[in-house]
């Protein structure tokens, strides 16, 4: 457990989804990565039903390297309440079925092969809603340290190292005011449901 | 007659005696005048006699009168009839009055009851009616005998009754008991206490029958009712046969073919008192529970060690399990299970009793009973819905977001047979480190060697801190070792602060003490020289010159006087000993040869000789050599 930063990969006009994975895959392999196994971040989007006020949001997000645990995070307004909680949380979302509803075509997903590579984790996600590619996302972490303001140079040379300049010389947005905090796996996810929603803005694929 | 006799004649007496007085004079009656005697002789008239008769005549006179009234008339005057009777009855009634006044002052007139003629008496009768009034009284006697007996023999049922319900009572305190149908059935095993042991631990309660021997013999009072101790039970508890009779696990540490130590998992009361037939149930009871749980220990170590992998496969046998702990050492559990049929089954183990060691008989139960512990004992909070038995960790694994890693290391555990694999490789390599310790102290007095064994250790982890001094110098120099023993490997930490990982080969500590007692030694020569005054000129740990040692390296040190003019050189091999050499510089005397020609070459020292270090004075070595020190400063 380590500091992450999920960035999104541009795709280009003549490649495809697979392709870009198989690009990268390629580069990866080529810093002497080795595949350790799948993985797989989900995100359900619950609606609260209009009979209960304002309208709000709950975001669940599964994290298969925290397989324990399901992450919410509501939203209302602009206020946001995160919760960290056991699998049977899922259970408890279904029981609330007449409050908040569950919208199928909203469910996006990023999956992919998972890489190490010396101290950092390299991980390429096919990005889908609802079963439709949108994009690529890569994660990379690096896994000795756990205060993002350390390590963010290091993060950041390595990423353009092999995915170009698509990477910015700033921290993500989400993590530009917590440099100097201990990084939680809650930060991940934010990262995530950021991008998630960049996703879902998008009409075609980024 | 020739003489004449004088003959009294004396007339009878005629009155009679009126009275006697007190002295003896008579009192005469008068004698009757006529008249008297005449109303005497009247008196003896019966007048009611003639009077009935005259009444007759007069009740005829008067019929007559009636029939002549002129000759009645004449006579008599009308109420004449009347009077009479009246004055007769009159006369009657004086009389009466007169013999009552009499008869009243009993002095001359007695009356007595006229005497009856006897009732007549029936022998037979009266035996037949006192055989009736016996019998009835004896009757009664005997039906009240007969109440009080009744109701003494059905106190007695009820006292022993009672007794079976108090003491069932008892039973219930401690033991789980449900009535099925009309019988009482029991349990004990630990399946309450968290024990998933499939085998059942029923038991029947009954009411234990009458003793026909003994007979019923009434108390000697009433007041004492407490039954004597060796009354039997009024309650009988019936086991099933497989839990009979007295089990216990033995535990062997073998090394090759010699025993180390064994050791029996029992209480040692229930091993030398064999099953009675007549135990009192709550022994009973507790025998049977005793072998329900070696059962299951036995059951749940046995299927360990089946599916347990290893370098080297554990066995299991029969009723015995044997698993390698350390190379050539062999860990044997065996389940011994004597019943009362068969009570002398287990001999071996009786003699094997003298080494008992009764730490590995305890921790073999712990862990057992922690299982069971863990079982029913989950972390608080409960979750209302969700499952309950994850421990509290992967509880709260959840909520705080672990990863993969960990998780995978939290579902690790350790199984029974692991762990006292763990502590019994954990007790060898603490009696070899002891036994090390121990002989090495023996072997080398020089230095003396104190070994201190914390208290506080852990089953798999002990501490031991060695000390190394000199006696009468420990103010000097100490060398202090502190040495861990774990499961299969010893760690050293020694003075500088280097540590020192060894294997269960107790070959290596011992090497390592023997060139720590060296170091010692030179490092103690430094310490003396500083306080002597002597400078030390070199030192080195691991000299690398003389000849090739066979385990570490020699030590040296070159020690000069506070003059400069002297020279001592000591060197420590480890399974050598100290050599020291002496010189002089300039030496006194000085003979030109054909290398050295000048004196002043002389002044660079070396010809160092060697002292005959077994002829010095002094009770050890850094009392030789502060003598040596001290023999060798010069004044000037």
């Amino acid at each position: 457990m380590g500091v992450t930063i999920v960035q999104h990969y541009p795709m280009t006009e003549n490649r495809t989804g697979p392709q870009v994975i198989e690009f990268l895959t390629k580069r990866v392999h080529a810093m002497g990565a080795a595949q350790a196994g799948p993985f797989l971040v989900d995100c359900e989007t619950y609606n609260s039903a209009p009979a209960f006020g304002p309208p709000r949001t709950v975001h669940l997000l599964n994290n298969s390297e925290q397989p324990a645990t399901v992450f919410s995070i509501l939203e209302s307004g602009q206020k946001q309440v995160p919760l960290v909680s056991d699998p049977l949380f899922m259970d408890l979302m279904k029981k609330l079925g007449s409050v908040y509803t569950c919208k199928q075509q909203t469910r996006m997903e990023a999956k992919g092969p998972r890489f190490e590579v010396a101290d950092f984790l390299v991980k390429l996600g096919t990005v889908t809603m609802n079963a439709n590619f949108k994009g690529v996302l890569v994660e990379v972490e690096y896994r000795p340290c756990l205060v993002p303001a350390a390590c963010w140079e290091l993060l950041r040379e390595f990423m353009q190292g092999f995915l170009g300049t698509c990477v910015p010389n700033q921290p993500p947005s989400y993590l530009q005011n917590r440099m100097q905090d201990i990084y939680q796996p809650l930060d991940t996810i934010q990262q995530y449901l950021d991008q998630f929603r960049e996703y879902r803005k998008a009409v075609t694929v980024r | 007659m020739a003489y004449s006799v004088n003959v009294a004649i004396e007339a009878p007496i005629e009155n009679q005696i009126q009275e006697i007085a007190y002295d003896g004079t008579e009192v005469y009656q008068q004698p009757l005048s006529m008249s008297e005697s005449l109303s005497k002789l009247a008196a003896k008239i019966d007048f009611g006699k003639g009077q009935d008769e005259k009444e007759e005549k007069v009740v005829d006179k008067t019929e007559e009168d009636a029939k002549d009234p002129a000759a009645y008339q004449s006579s008599l005057w009308p109420w004449d009839s009347v009077r009479n009777k009246l004055k007769n009855a009159f006369t009657e009634v004086c009389v009466l009055s007169d013999v009552l006044a009499i008869a009243k002052e009993k002095r001359y007139l007695v009356l007595d009851p006229v005497p009856q003629e006897p009732p007549e008496t029936k022998a037979m009768v009266t035996v037949y009616a006192r055989k009736k009034a016996l019998g009835g009284a004896a009757t009664v006697l005997l039906t009240g005998a007969e109440r009080l007996r009744t109701s003494q023999s059905e106190a007695a049922r009820n006292r022993a009754a009672s007794d079976f319900h108090i003491e069932l009572l008892a039973l219930r305190k401690n033991w789980r008991l449900k009535k099925v149908g009309n019988s009482i059935i029991g349990d004990v095993s630990y399946r309450t206490a968290g024990s998933k042991f499939a085998s059942s631990g029923m038991f029947e309660v009954t009411k234990a029958e009458e003793e026909p021997s003994s007979g019923w013999s009434p108390p000697q009072s009433p007041s004492a009712v407490a039954p004597p101790p060796k009354t039997p039970s009024a309650l009988r508890v019936t086991l099933p046969s497989e839990l009979q009779g007295v089990a216990y696990i033995e535990v062997h540490c073998r090394k090759d073919d010699e025993a180390l130590f064994s050791t029996t998992v029992t209480s040692s009361t229930l091993n030398t008192a064999g099953p009675m037939p007549d135990m009192h149930w709550q022994k009973k009871l507790e025998a049977a529970q005793n072998v329900l749980f070696c059962k299951e220990l036995f059951n749940q170590l046995a299927k360990e060690a089946v599916q347990l992998p290893g370098p080297i496969p554990h066995m299991v046998v029969g009723n015995q399990i044997v698993a390698s702990i350390l190379p050539g050492i062999q860990l044997i559990i065996g389940l011994c299970h004597s019943t009362a049929t068969k009570n002398k089954k287990s001999g071996p183990p009786q003699q094997k009793k003298s080494d008992h060691d009764h730490v590995l008989e305890h921790s073999i139960h712990q862990l057992l009973r922690e299982v069971h512990h863990k079982n029913t004992h989950h972390p608080f909070p409960h979750p209302s819905s969700g499952p309950l038995g994850p421990s509290k960790q992967r509880c709260l694994a959840g909520p705080s977001a672990v990863d993969r890693h960990e998780l995978m290391e939290m579902s690790k555990s350790k199984t029974l047979l692991e762990q006292i694999i763990e502590q019994t490789q954990h007790f060898t390599m603490r009696r070899r480190t002891e036994y090390v310790l121990d002989t090495i102290a023996k072997e080398v007095r020089d230095p003396l060697i104190i070994s201190h064994w914390n208290s506080i250790n852990s089953p798999t982890k002990a501490c031991v801190k060695v000390n190394i001094m000199t006696h009468g110098y420990d103010t000097i120099c100490r060398t202090l070792l502190i040495i861990h023993v774990g499961k299969k490997s010893l760690k050293c930490i020694c003075r500088d602060g280097s540590v020192m990982n060894m294997s269960y080969e107790i070959q290596e500590l011992r090497d390592l003490l023997i060139c720590q007692i060296q170091q010692h030694q030179i490092t103690a020569v430094q310490a003396l020289a500083k306080c002597m005054g002597w400078q030390l000129l070199s030192n080195n740990t691991h000299l690398g010159v003389g000849e090739v040692q066979q385990m570490g390296n020699a030590s040296s040190c070159m020690l000069a006087s506070p003059m400069g003019d002297r020279l001592i050189a000591v060197r420590c091999e480890p399974q050598a000993g100290v050599h020291v050499s002496i010189a002089h510089s300039p030496r006194k005397d000085f003979y030109p040869g054909q290398l050295v020609k000048d004196r002043k070459w002389e002044n660079l020292g070396g010809g160092f000789k060697e002292v005959r270090w077994d002829k010095m004075e002094g009770k050890n070595f850094l009392n030789k050599m502060e003598l040596l020190m001290a023999s060798l400063t010069s004044s000037s």
